[in-house]
């Protein structure tokens, strides 16, 4: 939620974050190491949900961190610290994944290529003759997922990453993104519909796995 | 009866705790009293909570240090790019300068190179007055070895009548 006057100035006083950042700005040696340090393990995490690669994501996180310390002079708290930490971080993430749509860099598998071979969106739909089994690996359900994340456009990827990993709210997101809580509310509406979708051969297979551990 | 696309909005902001206390009773109520719409949140629910397969980050633990040192080594190279600076970049007179000459040696080289090719003639003298004549009868001048023989022109006029020679035989 964007805060203006005093109410942005007793917010200042009191989150230690935009304390710290103020620090960062007043150009203190020891405040941006200690800012990376604090929010580094978070930033990484959501790059990775949103790119699906840990060394990308890694190098994604510290290119946020130098676009906060490049632009720290200009830093005024109106906001969580949070919201323009990761306000920086959506339009980064915005710029790859548009760039990586256009450019895809997935290898293809020679089978999966060509004229005849499915398309993304078809290679989740499950394959009947291979059933998945009760017992099947986290890992590979893991890769399930994030496939089903990736058939998400950008803008809906990264409202259901901020919002599962970030816990998020609504108002908080569209401050992130620059949209309203109501496009918001829609954004995430059809991110789960189509999440639901992509999933849905697997969600009983999910629903057995937590009855095999009970 | 399929769900609106605003009935499943409302389930997924249900879900995230996003309804007010009016709008959350309303919904109860519907999910309570629809199977279809029961068995929706449901699936809502469950795909919401596969997002926990995936992989946990764990950034590497030199993370902050290798930030450090990719900072460090930006605030050296921008000291670098200012101290040397482009060569035309403070002189915008010379660049002018540069393409004026330029220009200059393309449109002399062109005109060059256009005269060697494509020489243009010498200018001719102007014609004395006493040629004059002759250039008017020119055609007869030209003709005159022929001319010269004949007494007077009716005789040359006689010579080019078919009927004096006749025709010829072969």
């Amino acid at each position: 939620m964007t805060l203006t006057g005093k109410s942005s100035t007793q917010l200042a006083l009191r989150d230690p974050d935009i304390r710290l950042m103020l620090r960062v700005r007043d150009d203190d040696a020891d405040a941006f190491p200690e800012l990376v340090e604090l929010y580094h393990h978070r930033l990484v995490t959501v790059m990775h949900h949103l790119v699906g690669n840990a060394e990308e994501a890694e190098d994604l996180a510290q290119e946020v961190f130098l676009r906060v310390y490049r632009g720290r002079k200009k830093y005024h708290p109106k906001a969580k610290f949070s919201t323009w930490l990761f306000t920086i971080a959506n339009n980064l993430a915005l710029n790859v994944l548009r760039t990586r749509q256009r450019k895809p860099t997935v290898p293809l598998n020679v089978r999966d290529s060509g004229p005849l071979g499915p398309r993304p969106a078809e290679q989740l739909v499950h394959d009947r003759a291979h059933q998945p089994h009760d017992r099947i690996q986290q890992r590979e359900l893991a890769a399930v997922v994030q496939q089903a994340l990736e058939t998400l456009n950008e803008r809906q990827r990264i409202a259901v990453v901020l919002n599962k990993f970030e816990d998020m709210n609504y108002a908080d997101i569209a401050d992130v993104m620059g949209l309203t809580t109501k496009a918001v509310k829609s954004l995430l509406s059809r991110a789960r519909e189509n999440l639901r979708l992509a999933l849905k051969d697997y969600i009983q297979m999910d629903r057995k796995a937590d009855e095999a551990e009970e | 009866m399929a769900l609106s696309e605003e009935d499943r909005a409302e389930l997924v902001a249900y879900l995230d705790g996003e309804l007010d206390e009016a709008a959350t009773q309303a919904l109860e109520a519907k999910v309570a009293a629809n199977a279809e719409v029961r068995a929706e949140l449901e699936a809502l629910k469950q795909t919401w909570g596969m997002l926990d397969y995936l992989p946990k980050a764990s950034p590497s633990p030199s993370f902050t240090n290798r930030t450090m040192e990719r900072l460090t080594l930006e605030m050296k190279s921008p000291a670098q790019t200012k101290t040397a600076p482009l060569p035309s970049s403070g002189r915008p007179w010379l660049v002018g300068l540069a393409w004026a000459a330029a220009i200059l040696i393309a449109v002399g080289g062109g005109y060059g190179i256009a005269s060697y090719y494509f020489p243009t003639p010498p200018p001719t003298d102007p014609i004395p007055e006493a040629d004059l004549p002759m250039i008017r009868h020119l055609r007869i001048a030209e003709q005159w070895r022929y001319y010269e023989n004949a007494d007077d022109l009716d005789f040359v006029k006689k010579l080019n009548h078919p009927d004096l020679f006749g025709e010829d035989p072969s």
